[in-house]
């Protein structure tokens, strides 16, 4: 890829809109989220070594993806008994995916076959969280599309800003 | 300081949900029934998913005890990559993407409809549109 962002001495080349750093790290920490969900759900294609970990690092995933957006979940929470206020429906569909993606990692972790073994820990293996583990991947994997999907004009925002070069010396 | 200061409240509420789980097994340990993804149906020890319906298996792949897919890297502990590629395995990530792909575009759609009956709506009242919020 070229790289004309490193040489600023070419007055008409093509550059990248300016994106704010916060903005690019949220972009691209929520696709790998995403596709390291999609692949994970996916329990035949990646076998039980690869689901485990991976599913141990969304655990960790979610906890930091949380924490970057926590001012917008104190806000959202805030302004819901508001009539005029915004993102009611984001905010019920980020609540069940919170309950349901920390059940999936929760219950993953105590029907652990191989990687919390492997650090000597030794897990549950009850009916309960193994029926708890698929059901709640099942909600999951329906409530992350729609988590995706109700944030589109920012996503098709950014992707376009970051993907899209533009001529020198032409505003944004 | 307050990212560690967010950080620490977001592992509350996780802990929350997560008690909320370990009291759910303790109290009422009974779940609703299965999803349309498939039964778990444990095999020789091992959870393994049943096939979803888009799945077809290959002629080489051979359903497993109770329909259940028999999946080539399932019980092994090791970390053999080249099974990720063959071709039964690679149909059940095709299908997770596709069925969440499919969910996309369908909430896209009505999304997009409804933003578009809003602005004409108030293109007609002559109000004012509503400020976008943002992610942060």
């Amino acid at each position: 890829m070229s790289a004309p962002s490193t040489t600023p001495s070419a007055g008409t080349a093509p550059r990248r809109a300016h994106v704010a750093g916060r903005t690019k790290l949220d972009f691209w920490f929520d696709a790998v989220i995403l596709l390291a969900y999609t692949v994970a759900y996916s329990y035949g294609f990646t076998g039980v070594v690869i689901h485990e970990w991976l599913g141990i690092g969304i655990g960790i995933a979610l906890l930091l993806h949380l924490t970057l957006h926590w001012d917008w979940a104190i806000r959202t929470t805030r302004r819901l008994l508001d009539p005029r206020g915004h993102d009611k429906v984001i905010w019920l569909v980020n609540l069940a995916l919170l309950f349901a993606m920390t059940l999936c990692v929760a219950s993953g972790i105590a029907i652990s076959r191989v990687a919390l073994p492997e650090l000597g820990i030794t897990t549950l293996q009850t009916p309960f969280w193994f029926r708890l583990h698929v059901l709640t991947a099942e909600v999951t994997v329906g409530l992350v599309p729609v988590h995706v999907a109700l944030r589109w004009r920012w996503i098709a925002g950014v992707g376009r800003r970051m993907l899209v070069w533009r001529p020198r010396g032409r505003s944004q | 300081m307050k990212f560690l200061r967010q950080f620490a409240a977001v592992v509350a509420v996780v802990a929350v949900v997560v008690l909320l789980g370990l009291a759910w097994n303790r109290f009422a340990p009974s779940l609703p029934g299965e999803g349309p993804g498939g039964e778990a149906v444990p095999v020789q020890g091992n959870v393994v998913k049943a096939a979803p319906h888009a799945v077809k298996l290959s002629p080489g792949g051979r359903p497993g005890a109770h329909g259940a897919l028999r999946i080539n890297n399932g019980g092994g502990l090791g970390l053999d990559l080249g099974d990720l590629l063959q071709p039964e395995n690679l149909a059940v990530l095709r299908y997770t993407a596709e069925l969440e792909a499919a969910i996309i575009a369908a909430v896209v759609i009505v999304n997009a409809s409804y933003r578009s009956l809003r602005r004409s709506r108030r293109a007609k009242t002559g109000m004012p549109p509503p400020r976008d919020t943002d992610l942060s």
